[in-house]
């Protein structure tokens, strides 16, 4: 057992990550973010009309590609900001000394809106969502409707029935009011709480005050996580087709959420104290903690993704089973097999040590290798909608893949969002203390001992 | 005239820290047969006592093992091998086994529970009907508010005076030599 931190250990102005450090990284990032948004906004908007109908090509499978990247690192995001909102909402101390590291994860979410706004647009929309291109078409043709609802009830198309019924929710003017919502509702009350972390940094008197309503309001917050991280994915992705639908869909990608989160927190913790950082505030026992965590979504990712697919396989009802359908036909069922070994199976058996949590050279590996399995997941999710949805309107019918390659335009898109959220992660990170070191628990977290 | 047998000595000390910090001295002594008793846990006790991890995570990992492939073995042979089961025209293969999760996670737990019971009474040499510190009068108020540690006589280190003198150095009073009740 190390000594015992006192108040004297903890520097009175917190630990910065050294100037200069981090400007390279960040300046990397941030021309490689800027070259390759110039290249996607390129990509999905020249010689793509708005036309409202999906078309095989590059912009309809670059679309695609930019979805699968959004949606992965938002997810990380999304992470942060539960176990931020869990944190204050528990009243927990242990996690005082890597709040900090939380609320920068989590305040990363809003400028993923940035990201989003290709999703607003027409041209990016009619590859992406069927049921928008049938409201548009519907609602511009000859006969004019009080609204979409009314179109779609007059109409003799044999799908619209569908759609007719879901358009409380399925309909323009209420996505586009969600989509809003999500960034700017939940943004504001992120910015908010790091706001208040970072005001006691320099409060000579730090008193409870601020964690308390840091307390109150996440309640609050942690409502609007929860609708956010529920139906951000079902609009963005689950709509991707319009006739299926599963209840367990937000909860599984809020477990691939909040495992790479914690994975993602994970990692930064260990490069900051390889780096020197942290070294008084933090100890193995924390990294514990954090594995601990790590190993319990593994499990619960499991239990819902399992449990979604179990429903659905046993009761054999039409509408719902298209979705595996198309995810076990041809080479993504192999994908498909592969999540249930690679992203279940194997960390269970190696995170199942306690003492494998401790160790830093073995829990960068395990983290890497959840990343790629989420990716993997959230591909499973989104591509396997591409082929088809691009090519039922081609003269030789839908086909499981796309006619072009596909491969460069997801790494073009995975690289570009993946810096540009480096490059705002660590820009914020390089921004204030690593660490509250005046909040009223930093010594009970430092000594932490489970 | 019966001869009874030594036990062990038995020394109390005044509170939880003191006898934290006997403990690491009994240990730092070399002692392997010994052991603490208090009313309430104590944290940081065991690594004080230097006391190696249980063997009993490897037991349930195995037992759970063992639940897996016993529920996988029941399911698989009367499903699919004895009596082809065929429901909803799923198939009567390997790709059924999406069907027996349930019960492969379902066993699984059972038999992990069993094995964390079973082998934690086993490692623990329980039940027992009797104890041979009972016999001193003291040490009933170990589970009110005694702190007390007992060196065994088996120990190879236990010696009448050494161990005297090592548990009055690290603050026993009361010492007592308990010697087990004529069988």
């Amino acid at each position: 057992m190390g000594h015992f931190i006192t108040s004297k250990d903890i520097p009175a102005d917190g630990e910065k990550i050294a100037k200069g450090k981090l400007a390279m990284p960040i300046m990397v990032c941030g021309i490689i973010a800027l070259l390759g948004l110039i290249g996607s906004a390129c990509l999905l908007f020249i010689d793509n009309p708005a036309q409202n109908e999906a078309a095989d090509t590059v912009a309809g499978r670059y679309a695609y590609s930019w979805l699968f990247a959004f949606a992965f690192f938002v997810s990380l995001t999304l992470g942060g900001a539960f176990w931020l909102l869990l944190h204050h909402v528990s009243n927990s101390g242990w996690g005082v000394s890597v709040r900090r590291l939380m609320e920068h994860l989590a305040c990363v979410f809003p400028w993923m809106g940035i990201i989003a706004i290709p999703f607003f647009f027409p041209q990016v929309q009619q590859h992406l969502f069927e049921w928008m291109n049938m409201h548009r078409d519907i609602l511009g043709s000859t006969t004019t409707y009080a609204n979409a609802k009314e179109a779609l009830h007059y109409s003799h198309d044999p799908y619209d029935h569908l759609l007719y019924v879901k358009s409380f929710y399925m309909n323009l003017p209420f996505w586009l009011g969600r989509m809003i919502f999500y960034f700017i509702a939940l943004g504001a009350g992120l910015f908010y709480l790091r706001k208040l972390s970072v005001a006691q940094d320099n409060d000579p008197n730090p008193g409870l005050e601020r964690l308390k309503t840091a307390r109150r309001r996440s309640s609050w917050i942690m409502i609007i996580f929860g609708l956010t991280a529920t139906f951000l994915v079902f609009d963005l992705v689950k709509a991707l087709d319009y006739k299926w639908f599963s209840t367990m869909y937000g909860v599984a990608f809020f477990a691939g959420c909040v495992l790479n989160g914690m994975a993602l927190l994970i990692l930064t913790t260990i490069v900051l104290r390889r780096a020197g950082y942290l070294k008084q505030v933090m100890s193995p026992e924390h990294h514990h903690i954090m594995g601990k965590l790590t190993f319990a979504f593994v499990v619960f990712w499991a239990y819902v993704s399992f449990s979604q697919f179990f429903l659905i396989w046993y009761a054999n009802i039409t509408e719902e089973t298209s979705y595996f359908l198309l995810r076990n036909t041809g080479n993504w069922n192999l994908a498909s097999i592969a999540l249930v070994f690679g992203h279940f199976a194997l960390p269970f058996l190696f995170l199942i040590r306690s003492d494998v949590k401790k160790k830093p050279g073995l829990m960068i590996p395990i983290t890497v290798y959840l990343f790629i399995l989420h990716a993997l997941d959230l591909y499973i999710m989104v591509a396997p909608e591409r082929g088809p949805s691009l090519t039922i309107n081609s003269e030789a019918g839908a086909s499981l893949m796309p006619s072009g390659s596909v491969i460069w335009l997801d790494l073009l898109a995975f690289i570009t969002v993946g810096a540009f959220f480096a490059y705002v992660y660590l820009r914020s990170l390089a921004s204030t203390s690593l660490y509250p070191h005046r909040d009223p628990r930093i010594l009970e977290s430092a000594n932490l001992h489970n | 005239m019966t001869v009874k047998r030594v036990y062990g000595y038995l020394a109390e000390f005044k509170s939880a820290s003191a006898l934290y910090k006997a403990a690491e001295k009994v240990r730092d002594a070399g002692h392997k047969k010994w052991d603490c008793y208090s009313p309430y846990p104590i944290h940081g006790l065991d690594k004080a006592m230097g006391m190696k991890k249980s063997i009993l995570p490897y037991l349930v990992f195995f037992g759970g093992t063992m639940g897996i492939i016993t529920a996988f073995i029941l399911a698989y042979t009367t499903q699919v091998v004895i009596y082809p089961t065929v429901v909803q025209s799923k198939p009567t293969n390997i790709f059924t086994t999406a069907a027996f999760f349930p019960i492969m996670f379902e066993l699984t737990i059972l038999f992990s529970g069993f094995t964390t019971l079973f082998g934690l009474l086993a490692l623990m040499q329980l039940p027992r009907l009797n104890h041979p510190l009972f016999e001193s009068r003291q040490f009933q108020r170990a589970t009110d508010d005694g702190f007390f540690i007992a060196i065994e006589a088996r120990d190879p280190r236990f010696s009448t005076e050494e161990t005297k003198t090592l548990l009055e150095d690290a603050g026993g009073t009361n010492l007592e030599l308990v010697e087990e009740p004529a069988t």
